[in-house]
């Protein structure tokens, strides 16, 4: 029996009526930028947002079809398909499956730098005072791998954490053992400034398949003012140990950070041009946090965030023109928000998670064994300020620590869904939640948007990349695209004739 | 090439199903063979005797008291371990399979649920199922030497219910190292009970190939002519992907589906990130193309930019993209290192044009039925030589 | 309906918005004073049910071209707080199924498939797998 085809009117008749799908929105460029709620985006002409509450809407134009693809509003004549949407929501989220992920262990408070914005260091203290004992190690590490992901990464930190390399030694054969027995992954990776780095601790991270990450705040005179040490020689220091690192365990093996200080400010292109000298092919342009000596020295590094935004809107710009120039280096803050707004996924990166990276994505083994949501809680700590200190490892089991007031309370205040300001906002999805900061800065857990320093920031950066994202000129878009997966641009095939 | 002869068929009214081999063999390995024998050959009594049947191109002058066919219209497309079926009653004989060729196909059912305007592969409703499954059956048994790559189509493959899932079984057991291919409209899959009956059967090496012809129901429903498909093909990607199913997106270029190919990718970027491979195919002139041409052709020539833009678009998005069908003389240069040589050997035509085209050997040519309706643009290419 | 305040009367740098409570609630009103706080001090002043004046005095100095930036921007601050409050309205009930969703275990809280099978030959069999599949038994 020969089949009858039918005409587009049948299967896509022009609706009646519609309805919403929940998004929020804000104005931008001239125009108005939806966000539905597993964060896709989608711009349309002023005056969409009033025609779409109104259910106003010419359903037989385009701009009516865009809408429903994006899943910000449907009709009778086929399936919300809330479960595929449900689904990209979950997703959005992946970072919070398995538990925690990044365990750091402060081995050592003992550094012989004393740098302006440094939270927790001890200059003069004797050997044993302010290391880790190994009865603190061994309960540590037992809580760490007491986690359920499956792979977790463990980040020695201090002071200077060479200073206490013995228990680095103690520390890494005993984890890797126990990850062994319960079958997880294990990533090492040390947290220093190459100040006192010998060829015998290169050799023993070679073998031990350990990472560094260091400090390369910019050209000599940024690095050094930053980083004051007897001998002024912070800079030649660290290249010299960056150089070391690299010969000894690899290029991939060696990754940078730098510290934005008030001195920063007026020299973005310097300090890119200075990791583009070093080879480097990462950059993170992040701000300083304002937590420990920071805040009591607050005249020498404090700066507005206004500031900041002009830094970093000036280093991304120079960044972007270093690529089309054919050197490719990534800057990492750009890297986590794109990756939130372009594709399906959320953030590995602890500080701009919601809920909240604070215990769900990291702990941090204080030497004493105290256990803090975050860096940024320690260095609270090391102000009398013990509100974010979670437990003891002597003292707490992982069910303790989590289910404790600190935790809990913390909770309360870690999603951006619920906060006042964050709610209804239009960058929810990129943006997350910083109980921490907002406890140190304003004085309570749930901050107050319109004066925080954490909301203007990304607020501000966003919107940068949202005009960058709208302009969708071709090139900066296959840049910026090579940097959220990894992989180089496209080139072009030469023509053939 | 051709698929199908005819002839004279005697002493056998079912379909019997064998391994054609031209020479002679020994009597204990004549079971399942079939014995072609050539224009102008007399075989004695002896030589005849043991195959499950004889394939005459002449006629055989003497009744061997054994199944034959007789007459053979054409039988110059028959080689030495070709399997084909032969009809008794309709006096067809079918080649199932060739060793040489590239590209192998399992055909399972002429039954579908949808009803697209470029099918290439008319349905039928008529239930043929079980006798296909039951030759399939047989087919996957003989097949050999096992190839790399097997492609299960129709027809709608989901449609033969446990059937489906018996083949399956049998292609993993008799040639386990073949990696399958199924293509699929998908719609079943979104019963998450099939979806996980299929993953069950645990095939090692085994994805799915679903086409998507829009970002939204109205117009994807339209080219495949069944209302809620879209619904049905998106959920089901979702039910595979959940029970580790391995899948690729396959989107037929016609005029219905260029206009909004931009935002096709888009929403295979967001919905479908999990697949993956992503396939662009150009027009077949086949099956139901020429009565639909005039609402679906548009030359390939005319869409190069929109294509341009959209496998760049997934490019950068890390996802792996192909272009079948395409000739690379309609092809801008920068898509030639996702073009793939993806027409069947015996489909393959190659115009007067092509003849001195410099792109040859990486060309894929055309399709056989492209004589009758090809781009206006198939051009030689000339590389300039560089001195 | 805004009216210009003649800063000259009381001789301190304001301006005055008028807002239509009949379209923004006090909801919406209260949200925008709360982004407009960390540039203004906002007073709310209740003219009758459905009008209010909000006057805006800067905390730092600003000039007269910002203040009418400022009531443009409050009133279309307003506005917006008002639609989203709408788009809640008519959206919350199904963003609690989606996210209910989302965050169940996979199939717990699913649809089934919508739509036909669209096989003929499917459809007439008694026993036929559309109808096996829509019916599960286990």
């Amino acid at each position: 029996m020969a089949r009858t085809f039918y005409p587009l009117e049948r299967f896509a008749p022009a609706p009646k009526a519609f309805h919403l799908l929940p998004f929020r929105f804000t104005r931008l460029s001239g125009k108005e930028l939806l966000v539905n709620e597993a964060g896709e985006f989608l711009f349309v002409p002023t005056g969409t947002v009033q025609s779409l509450t109104d259910e106003y809407l010419d359903t037989d134009s385009e701009l009516y079809r865009d809408l429903k693809a994006k899943h910000f509003l449907y009709d009778a004549s086929s399936s919300p398909l809330l479960d595929v949407l449900a689904t990209k929501v979950r997703t959005k989220f992946d970072h919070i499956t398995g538990g925690t992920k990044l365990h750091i262990f402060v081995v050592t408070l003992r550094c012989e730098h004393s740098c302006d914005y440094c939270q927790v260091s001890r200059q003069t203290a004797t050997r044993g005072q302010f290391d880790m004992s190994t009865a603190t190690a061994d309960r540590a590490i037992a809580m760490m791998m007491d986690s359920p992901a499956r792979a977790v990464t463990l980040e020695f930190q201090g002071g200077e954490p060479l200073l206490a390399f013995d228990v680095i030694q103690y520390i890494i054969p005993k984890a890797k053992k126990l990850a062994l027995e319960k079958g997880k992954d294990l990533d090492i990776v040390v947290c220093t400034n190459l100040a006192c780095v010998t060829d015998d601790i290169l050799h023993y991270f070679r073998d031990e398949g350990v990472k560094v990450s260091t400090s390369l705040d910019g050209p000599a005179f940024l690095h050094n003012k930053n980083r004051p040490r007897p001998g002024n020689d912070s800079y030649e220091k660290a290249i010299e140990g960056i150089e070391r690192s690299r010969a000894i365990l690899g290029v991939e093996s060696v990754a940078a950070l730098m510290t934005t200080t008030a001195a920063s400010l007026d020299h973005a292109v310097e300090i890119v041009d200075e990791y583009v000298r070093r080879d480097f092919h990462s950059i993170f342009l992040r701000p300083i946090s304002p937590y420990g000596f920071a805040i009591k020295t607050r005249h020498r590094t404090g700066y507005e965030m206004g500031r900041f935004l002009e830094f970093y809107r000036q280093g991304l710009a120079h960044i972007l023109k270093v690529n089309r120039n054919g050197y490719r280096i990534a800057e990492v803050y750009t890297q986590i928000l794109l990756t939130k707004i372009l594709t399906p996924h959320g953030t590995r990166y602890v500080d701009m998670q919601s809920p909240a990276g604070e215990a769900w994505s990291v702990l941090v083994y204080n030497y004493d064994g105290d256990v803090y949501a975050s860096d940024e809680s320690r260095m609270l700590a090391e102000m009398n300020d013990r509100t974010f200190r979670l437990g003891n490892v002597h003292k707490d089991t992982r069910r303790t620590l989590f289910t404790g007031d600190p935790a809990l309370q913390m909770f309360q205040a870690s999603c951006n869904q619920s906060l006042a300001g964050c709610s209804d906002c239009a960058f929810q999805s990129y943006c997350a939640a910083d109980p921490v900061y907002h406890y140190a800065t304003q004085g309570d857990m749930y901050g107050n948007r319109p004066t925080s320093g954490f909301c203007t920031r990304n607020m501000d950066v966003i919107k940068q990349l949202f005009s960058i994202i709208e302009e969708n000129d071709r090139e900066t878009m296959r840049i910026l695209w090579s940097w959220v997966t990894g992989e180089p641009t496209i080139r072009e095939v030469v023509e053939c004739v | 090439m051709r698929l199908t002869t005819t002839g004279v068929a005697r002493n056998f009214d079912t379909s019997i199903i064998g391994t054609i081999t031209t020479a002679d063999l020994p009597h204990d390995e004549r079971t399942k063979r079939i014995r072609f024998i050539a224009p102008g050959d007399v075989l004695t009594d002896d030589a005849m005797a043991g195959y499950s049947a004889l394939l005459c191109h002449d006629e055989l002058a003497r009744d061997p008291g054994v199944p034959y066919v007789h007459r053979l219209r054409e039988s110059d497309h028959l080689r030495d371990g070709d399997i084909v079926v032969l009809e008794g009653r309709a006096a067809l004989v079918r080649s199932l399979y060739r060793p040489y060729e590239l590209h192998h196909h399992l055909f399972v059912t002429e039954r579908c649920n949808s009803n697209c305007l470029m099918c290439s592969q008319p349905p039928k409703d008529r239930d043929d199922v079980e006798a296909l499954t039951e030759r399939n059956l047989e087919l996957i048994r003989l097949i050999e030497p096992h190839p790399p790559y097997l492609t299960i189509t129709g027809g709608e493959p989901t449609l033969l219910g446990d059937h489906l899932f018996r083949l399956i079984s049998q292609l993993k057991m008799s040639m386990p190292e073949t990696e399958l291919h199924m293509l699929t409209n998908g719609r079943t899959f979104a019963w998450p009970e099939y979806a996980r009956r299929f993953a069950e059967l645990e095939h090692p090496k085994i994805s799915l190939g679903i086409p998507l012809y829009a970002d939204y129901a109205g117009a994807h429903d339209h080219v495949v002519q069944a209302k809620g498909a879209f619904d049905q093909t998106v959920t089901g990607f979702h039910q595979a992907a959940r029970n580790g199913i391995r899948l690729e997106v396959r989107v037929v270029l016609h005029k219905l589906t260029i206009p909004r190919l931009a935002k096709l990718v888009d929403c295979i970027y967001r919905n479908l990130t999990f697949v993956e491979h992503i396939a662009l195919m150009g027009l077949e002139y086949t099956g139901y193309t020429p009565r639909n041409i005039g609402e679906l052709w548009i030359d390939p020539y005319d869409y190069q930019d929109v294509l341009e833009e959209a496998v760049e678009y997934l490019v950068v998005r890390n996802m792996t993209v192909s272009i079948y069908n395409h000739q690379l003389c309609v092809l801008k240069p920068s898509l030639w290192r996702y073009a793939r040589k993806s027409i069947s050997d015996w489909k393959t035509l190659y115009l007067p044009e092509c003849e001195t085209c410099s792109a040859l050997p990486a060309c894929g040519g055309l399709f056989q039925w492209a004589a009758k309706k090809h781009s206006e643009h198939i051009h030689t290419i000339t590389y300039k030589k560089t001195i | 309906m805004d009216q210009p305040h003649d800063a000259a009367e009381s001789g301190v740098q304001q301006v005055m918005v008028e807002i239509n409570l009949a379209v923004i609630s006090t909801e919406a009103l209260l949200k925008t004073c709360h982004w407009f706080s960390r540039d203004f001090v906002c007073e709310i002043r209740n003219r009758s049910d459905q009008i209010a004046d909000v006057v805006l005095t800067p905390r730092g100095s600003a000039s007269a071209s910002d203040l009418s930036l400022a009531r443009g921007a409050f009133t279309t601050s307003a506005m917006d707080f008002a639609l989203r409050e709408k788009i809640e309205a008519k959206t919350s009930g199904i963003r609690d199924i989606l996210l209910a969703k989302a965050f169940s275990e996979s199939g717990v809280l699913e649809d089934a498939p919508e739509g036909v099978f669209g096989d003929m030959v499917e459809e007439t069999k008694p026993d036929g797998m559309f109808k096996i599949l829509s019916n599960p038994q286990r």
